[in-house]
């Protein structure tokens, strides 16, 4: 391979076009180049991000972008609301609302919201699943959800739902891992 | 082989790479939260590689890309882009693994999910960028371009 590298070099025609014997050491040195600038660069004009990072603070704030986004995704789709964790559990506690999985029947097995329902959001928008066996009554209180982050199947499950005439649908945007991670009832 | 020589072939596939990494670092730069939320998503990085690599990825990927573009230092650009694509393949094949139903974060404003479209693709960058660092020619670069000028004005002012 290095001699492949230095007959390129040689083979370099003209005196403007030569360039310095390739060696793994100028590589290197070169990559460490770019790195020494791109550390200071991105470190003094994003250390407010860094002191986050390193405080504990980003993962929070980046949560917090999160459902802003999905609550603004939301509200332009049939008016459903996203709703918080203490709501949720609110609601699941008095008995008040089911749960909806959006995610594979698979993850639905591995760990879910207790008491929650499957609703597989591939399943459901290629119509293998009719939503309407398992869930008869139109105006009862659905929280759909499933892996949070930018996780999108809860919107979609919860937009094909509305759009099938349920009235009562809102979107638990911290998904699964955040009522796990919260402690709260989980089926394993 | 001969046509992997080609120096119209190389320029052709440095600009090409050099102005797709220029293109992608530079709205993460201007928009760091939202690659950190991008690389949050992947789920596998405590919170401080979060933040450092939101920070600096960007400017790896600009100064890289720059540096292609520009015939600067192309040996060591092609190398680091060659070790982001390796990175960056890994990250969406583990995430398809794990059913992940995410953005791959590689551009803003453009959805582009963590499938094995955006692994394909960046597969051919890596071969691209694979070609560009085995293959290195230096004509058409700023360095022999800059040469070429200050040597023309010598052998002008000579002449005079």
């Amino acid at each position: 391979m290095a001699m492949m590298l230095q007959k390129n070099t040689n083979s370099a025609s003209g005196f403007f076009n030569r360039r310095p014997a390739f060696s793994w050491r100028l590589v290197i040195k070169d990559c460490l180049y770019f790195m020494v600038l791109a550390i200071l660069l991105g470190g003094l004009l994003n250390y407010s991000l860094l002191l986050n990072a390193f405080n504990g603070a980003l993962i929070p704030r980046i949560q917090q972008n999160q459902l802003a986004i999905l609550k603004s995704k939301a509200a332009q789709l049939y008016g459903i609301s996203v709703i918080d964790i203490a709501s949720s559990k609110k609601l699941f506690d008095d008995k008040l609302a089911i749960f909806v999985d959006a995610r594979t029947l698979q993850e639905y097995e591995a760990g879910s919201i207790s008491g929650a329902i499957s609703l597989p959001a591939r399943e459901l928008l290629r119509k293998d699943i009719d939503p309407s066996a398992l869930l008869p009554n139109k105006e009862t209180v659905l929280i759909t959800y499933c892996d949070g982050g930018d996780c999108e199947l809860a919107l979609d499950v919860a937009t094909d739902l509305a759009g099938k005439g349920y009235q009562n649908i809102f979107i638990f945007g911290e998904g699964y891992p955040g009522w796990a991670a919260a402690g709260y009832p989980v089926n394993k | 082989m001969k046509l992997l020589q080609n120096d119209y072939l190389h320029l052709m596939v440095r600009l090409l790479i050099g102005a797709i990494f220029v293109y992608s670092a530079v709205p993460h730069i201007l928009d760091t939260m939202g690659l950190a939320l991008s690389i949050y998503n992947y789920r596998l990085f405590p919170s401080s590689i979060i933040g450092i690599s939101a920070a600096v990825i960007p400017w790896i990927t600009l100064l890289s890309g720059l540096a292609l573009i520009l015939g600067v230092k192309t040996r060591a650009a092609s190398f680091i882009i060659s070790a982001l694509l390796v990175i960056f393949i890994s990250l969406a094949v583990t995430s398809i693994i794990r059913g992940l139903d995410i953005d791959c974060g590689c551009f803003t404003g453009i959805v582009r999910k963590a499938d094995w479209m955006a692994v394909s693709e960046d597969g051919i960058m890596l071969v691209c960028a694979v070609f560009i660092f085995f293959f290195d020619r230096a004509r058409f670069s700023s360095i022999s371009l800059i040469k070429q000028l200050v040597f023309q004005r010598k052998n002008y002012e000579g002449a005079l």
